[in-house]
């Protein structure tokens, strides 16, 4: 992720919390001392990604280069009809697995849900597979279709 | 997000709804260090190899699959041209065709090609008996697929090989006649043959080839046929050709990743990519549905032969920019017994053999699946094969014919092969004879720009 989008993504933060009639002198200090206090973590983890280094396994690709995508990485799509529970759902499930969220974004158009999570499963206690089979259960439990895919996927089909 | 939704949104919908998949993975296999001075001990020798190279081969590359999230439709492999195996030994080739076929069914590939000639320029002793085993071989096996070279740009036609080719086809058809001729489906006929092609009929493990190799084909006429489908009725063609190329770029990129995981987890390099629009008989995952949505009324239409060139370019250049191995045929298939719209428009009378052949000279192979009468004669089907080695040969491409003349049936009716070999109607052949043709033999003369040197 390149440096401008954080501080983009930081403003666009405040802004939601404060509302767009924020004093824009604030707003800027704000983000730059958020920023600043967040900028060495991210130049120890490179290039402004979080991607996680991951345990040596045969399972694995190891590292990712920056801009590879990373093979410890699903990329989580969720599709269906609105109703209470499906974040919760999906969220419980990674959490049993060991996962952690790395990104989310979830909207809802005209009763239509769809969510997308990025997933690091590095240290997660399930294979792929295993993960997948309790997506999909908790998909049929909760009337969604859920998908799982590596996300270096999305890298090698979207990105130059 | 690293990712835009509708970056996601996209990749979701190629893999789930439209049939977006690799469609072979195919492990290169050479077996010439199991030749020996009988075909029982090289018998052997073949299926150790085998079960000890590909005992992994399909539940790796289906664990793959699973985890990046991309079905892998079938696990091949492809051996060394096996009529060089059986060069210094004595025995029935057969045999050896057997245990490599039970070799493939113990690791559970569903093909496994090689049972090969390369005879352009003309047959070794036991080559010539080789070419003679091939309907037997094809007739009692079940995976096994058969291939002969019979022309090159450099060699030119072997008019004696073509007209044998002819023969044996009839031979292979008549022995699985209760099967609609199914043998034929496993052999194929090429002019220009590719050594690292994972596609069947044809694959082969070829002789420039190393000890082992994983080679990848990836397909997706579903997801060009839904682009071009919502692409405007009036963008410009070059725009279309535009957007094929973009998607073909993706299909590539996604094919690549599963092959070079699969190869380096199985400790084998990675060979090439074929990026090949490879029609199945799932509706919309079809070839003549991309040109009739081009702006046909239906496939084999007067145009369609422009269209076919455009597709089958802006494919190979999407691939080219996506990897920098890109090999194989590498551009569009056209089997008719594989493709609903195919099916369709040969029964609605708008596709016929004809304008098949037109085709090739611009798609990535040949005639494939192609069913006709059973009463077609081997001289016939033998100088189908000549008219397709010649675009072969004089446009220094690889051409291909797969054809079935179906014990029989006759114009109009159905055959149905099962699985991925679909079922195909029966498609009319010119009446006229070229019998004193095929008769002369000899060769045809490499044309003036094999003399490149």
């Amino acid at each position: 992720m390149a440096n401008e989008e954080l501080i983009y993504r930081i403003t666009r933060a405040i802004y939601e919390r404060l509302g767009s009639s924020a004093d824009e002198t604030a707003v800027e200090q704000l983000v730059t001392d958020i920023y600043r206090s967040v900028e060495p973590a991210l130049a120890k983890n490179g290039a402004g990604s979080n991607r996680m280094s991951s345990p040596t396994g045969p399972s694995s690709f190891g590292d990712a280069a920056p801009g590879e995508g990373s093979a410890d990485r699903l990329v989580i799509s969720v599709f269906g009809m609105d109703h209470p529970g499906i974040v919760a759902g999906v969220a419980q499930i990674l959490a049993e697995a060991g996962c952690s969220i790395v990104d989310i974004n979830q909207t809802v158009v005209q009763g239509k849900f769809a969510m997308v999570i990025i997933a690091n499963t590095s240290g997660a206690r399930l294979s792929v597979a295993e993960l997948k089979d309790h997506l999909r259960a908790e998909g049929e439990k909760l009337g969604v279709h859920i998908y799982a895919q590596r996300e270096d996927l999305f890298n090698a089909m979207h990105r130059i | 997000m690293e990712y835009t939704q509708a970056e996601i949104l996209q990749t979701v919908r190629m893999t789930e709804m439209e049939h977006l998949d690799i469609r072979t993975v195919t492990l290169g296999l050479s077996l010439r260090d199991c030749a020996r001075d009988s075909i029982e001990s090289t018998a052997e020798r073949v299926r150790e190899k085998i079960g000890r190279a590909a005992g992994q081969l399909v539940s790796t590359v289906d664990e793959i699959g699973n985890e990046i999230g991309i079905r892998v439709a079938n696990k091949r492999i492809a051996v060394t041209p096996v009529s060089i195996l059986t060069e210094g030994a004595t025995g029935n080739p057969v045999d050896l065709g057997r245990a490599i076929d039970e070799a493939a069914a113990a690791v559970s590939v569903d093909f496994v090609g090689g049972y090969s000639a390369l005879v352009h320029k003309g047959f070794t002793r036991k080559e010539s008996e080789f070419l003679d085993s091939i309907p037997e071989a094809l007739s009692l096996t079940e995976r096994l697929c058969s291939s002969v070279n019979v022309a090159t740009t450099r060699a030119g036609i072997n008019m004696d090989a073509v007209a044998r080719v002819g023969r044996l086809i009839k031979d292979a058809a008549e022995r699985t006649r209760d099967r609609g001729g199914l043998a034929c489906a496993k052999f194929v006929c090429f002019a220009n043959a590719v050594e690292d092609n994972p596609f069947m009929a044809g694959a082969f493990h070829g002789i420039g080839e190393p000890e082992a190799v994983l080679n990848v084909g990836v397909s997706g006429p579903g997801v060009v046929n839904h682009a071009v489908q919502h692409a405007p009725k009036d963008l410009p063609l070059h725009e279309l050709a535009e957007i094929i190329k973009k998607l073909s770029f993706k299909l590539a990129r996604a094919g690549e990743l599963v092959g070079r995981e699969a190869a380096r987890r199985l400790g084998i390099p990675f060979g090439i990519i074929d990026l090949s629009l490879a029609p199945t008989p799932v509706p919309g995952d079809s070839v003549a549905n991309i040109i009739e949505a081009m702006g046909f009324e239906r496939a084999g239409a007067h145009g369609t032969t422009a269209a076919l060139a455009l597709l089958t370019d802006a494919v190979k250049k999407g691939g080219a920019m996506a990897s920098n191995s890109v090999g194989g045929m590498s551009g569009a298939f056209i089997p008719v017994s594989e493709d609903a719209g195919m099916i369709e428009a040969v029964r609605a009378g708008a596709l016929t053999l004809e304008k098949l052949e037109a085709w090739t000279s611009v798609c990535s192979v040949g005639i494939d699946m192609v069913a006709v009468p059973g009463s077609t004669s081997a001289e016939t089907i033998a100088a189908i094969i000549a008219d397709e080695m010649a675009i072969g040969v004089m446009n220094n491409k690889t051409t291909a014919v797969r054809i079935i003349p179906v014990p029989g049936r006759d114009v109009g009716e159905m055959v149905e092969f099962g699985g991925l070999l679909g079922s195909a109607p029966i498609m009319a052949v010119n009446r006229f004879s070229s019998e004193q043709f095929i008769r002369r033999g000899g060769r045809i003369p490499a044309p003036v720009h094999s003399l490149r040197n």
